[in-house]
């Protein structure tokens, strides 16, 4: 992707802005790259159609927060889930269907799988982790040692990692014995991210400090040294860097020429003072999109350390961030409820 | 003080009368709206969206000392509420009824998104007054419960006399001088004298009758109980912090809260500290009151507490005579 955008008036001459009016507590775009979706803490979705400004569709989803919201493992659509302990499927026209209820226990976790056969779709109750094909159809059940703070499926949809404390559960999907790979550390681990070749798992942890497992030989890789805890993480495309927030710039590690082992890590778009809050990375090329507690959104090129402002400090931190399918649109959402979608695509 | 929303952990004995206080809280007619995380055992008879399932999930912290525990559970819930739209005017966690209110109040000391936007309020524990001896007689966790405390609901007194009341408050306050009893029953105390107490703001450290502390506690049978000490001249800060770090260091785990405000030599701020275990907080604060002695004082309540070898530390933090 050409990062030909002009430095200033992204935002103005190719976003559309929308106070939402709550806590934007998850932003993702459909797998057909038709609609973008914002979850927030009032209960609401808001679909917007990524070709025009035009209305967002508010759809009452759940009582309470929208905890967690994911692509559907279909083209169209998403699913949604929260503390009223409901999974559901929004389809592309605003229609609800519940695929599953907790009876009121919280779901705080989703993630989903797409492939034409065999979509998968996992959400987090407590110590369980349910898991259920494209159809909604309850597959099985997955018990935990103490409640599961991430799920992440492979690029394959084969293996599906769940954090916990002391360590990460590795499930194959498709296993009839349904006995994980544990991944082993002492201490409570907040997030889970699969290198895109499944070569390692890392996950965040309360002590400000990310721990990784290399799969083929269950070498540690410790991550240390950010100033607060990394609330978001994941790997560029061809799993070369780690991008993470928690620290006053993206923190970036290299998983090649022998990293992250005893190397330090790239740090782009330092803006002093203020914490880095959400990263994503962009689904085909070497970029990282960045949120920060002020409000500012970037973009970085991780080779040309180049960095494009899309949005200038705001009135909250930015607290969703996501890139659509086909890398061309970035969309994001703050504390207060200010959410944006912005068109990327070279013109 | 600030619009952290302050967060109030409500400890003590099944059957002590918890639950009782909680569908108070939910039902009576007080006009704020608090949401209430309550554990997997509790059985609230109250359909509320308001009301949060926990699952008391402890984890220790990797930094080598083993009493550093703290609810991982409790910080995701936290940080879930703070997204919501409506807001609360408070948050009551309730804990398990063996539960060591400890890793509740560490949870505020350890967590920067925690710390962010709330506060710890107080520690309340209800007690059974009829079968709070039999409690402390056969539990380690009932005299912890009451160390911790804030705020102490005694109740049940329909169940006791008046002078086994007494002997009840005697023992409380034989583990806990510092803590606010308040008499009940049927759990009938006015919920607004026991939520926004900001027990855990510096600028309250150690606000009570001065002279009720030198009443010195001798109910050691409990394992828990509490040691004052003061010093008349102004304290030399670095000195303190060295001991009080080493201290809390090596002794962290005895030492289940300590609690002081100080006479800092050249500063005309009182410096107000208090520590659960080994987390410690502390900050300047106004200007002693009118009249005050300005003697620095210092309350620990704990375990195995060497209270000569406490008074010479102490001490030694003084400006040279």
């Amino acid at each position: 992707m050409n990062l030909a955008a002009p430095a200033a008036g992204v935002l103005a001459t190719r976003g559309t802005v929308r106070e939402l009016g709550a806590h934007v507590t998850g932003i993702c775009f459909d797998r057909a790259g038709t609609q973008a979706a914002f979850a927030l803490g009032d209960g609401t979705v808001h679909l917007a159609e990524v070709t025009g400004p035009g209305d967002w569709p508010r759809i009452e989803a759940h009582d309470g927060a929208v905890l967690a919201l994911s692509p559907d493992a279909r083209d169209h659509g998403f699913v949604s889930a929260g503390d009223d302990g409901v999974l559901q499927r929004i389809s592309a026209g605003c229609a609800l269907s519940e695929i599953f209820s907790t009876g009121g226990k919280w779901i705080e976790q989703l993630a989903s799988y797409a492939e034409p056969r065999a979509g998968l779709l996992a959400c987090a109750v407590g110590k369980q982790v349910h898991l259920f094909d494209s159809q909604g159809i309850r597959l099985k059940v997955l018990a935990h040692p103490s409640t599961v703070t991430g799920l992440a499926f492979d690029a394959k949809g084969k293996r599906l990692a769940a954090s916990h404390y002391n360590g990460a559960s590795l499930w194959f999907t498709a296993s009839k014995s349904d006995n994980p790979r544990l991944l082993e550390w002492k201490g409570s681990h907040i997030g889970v991210a699969i290198h895109p070749a499944s070569d390692s798992v890392v996950t965040a942890m309360q002590e400000n400090a990310l721990h990784g497992w290399r799969l083929a030989d269950g070498q540690h890789l410790r991550m240390t040294g950010y100033p607060a805890k990394t609330e978001s993480l994941g790997f560029t495309r061809n799993g070369k860097w780690l991008a993470s927030s928690g620290a006053d710039a993206i923190v970036l590690w290299p998983f090649f020429g022998g990293g992250p082992l005893n190397k330090p890590p790239v740090e782009l778009a330092p803006i002093e003072g203020v914490l880095c809050t959400r990263v994503a990375c962009h689904p085909k090329d070497e970029l990282v999109a960045a949120g920060y507690v002020d409000g500012t959104v970037v973009v970085a090129q991780i080779g040309a350390q180049r960095v494009v402002v899309i949005a200038e400090p705001g009135p909250a931190p930015i607290s969703a961030l996501a890139w659509s399918f086909d890398g061309a649109r970035l969309a994001f959402g703050s504390e207060q409820g200010q959410a944006a979608l912005v068109d990327l695509s070279a013109r | 003080m600030s619009d952290l929303i302050p967060v109030t952990v409500l400890t003590g004995f099944l059957g002590a009368g918890k639950t009782t206080l909680l569908n108070r809280i939910l039902t009576e007619d007080h006009g704020r709206r608090y949401a209430v995380v309550i554990n997997e055992f509790g059985e609230l008879g109250v359909d509320n969206d308001l009301v949060v399932d926990a699952d008391e999930e402890v984890f220790e912290m990797n930094n080598g000392c083993i009493c550093c525990t703290v609810r991982g559970d409790l910080i995701r819930i936290l940080g879930a509420l703070m997204k919501r739209a409506k807001k609360f005017d408070g948050i009551i966690v309730e804990t398990t009824g063996l539960a060591n209110p400890a890793p509740v109040a560490q949870t505020f000391f350890v967590d920067e998104s925690v710390r962010a936007k709330t506060r710890l309020d107080a520690i309340v524990t209800v007690v059974d007054a009829k079968n709070l001896p039999a409690r402390l007689a056969d539990s380690a966790e009932a005299a912890a419960q009451i160390a911790f405390a804030d705020v102490i609901v005694l109740n049940k007194l329909d169940l006791v006399t008046e002078e086994e009341a007494d002997a009840v408050e005697a023992r409380i306050l034989a583990i806990n001088p510092l803590a606010r009893i308040m008499r009940a029953t049927r759990a009938d105390v006015p919920v607004t004298e026991i939520l926004h107490q900001n027990a855990f703001d510096l600028n309250r450290i150690l606000q009570f009758d001065p002279d009720f502390l030198d009443q010195e506690s001798h109910g050691h049978t409990e394992g828990v109980y509490s040691i004052s000490i003061e010093a008349a001249r102004p304290i030399v800060m670095q000195k303190f912090q060295e001991w009080m770090g080493t201290l809390l260091q090596e002794k962290g785990q005895d030492l289940l809260r300590t609690k002081g405000i100080l006479n800092v030599s050249g500063e005309s701020r009182r410096f107000a500290f208090q520590a659960v275990h080994m987390m410690a907080d502390g900050d300047y604060i106004g200007p002693a009151p009118e009249g005050d002695t300005r003697a620095s004082r210092l309350v620990f309540i704990g375990r195995d507490l060497n209270r000569p070898q406490l008074r010479r530390g102490f001490e030694a933090c003084q400006v040279p005579a």
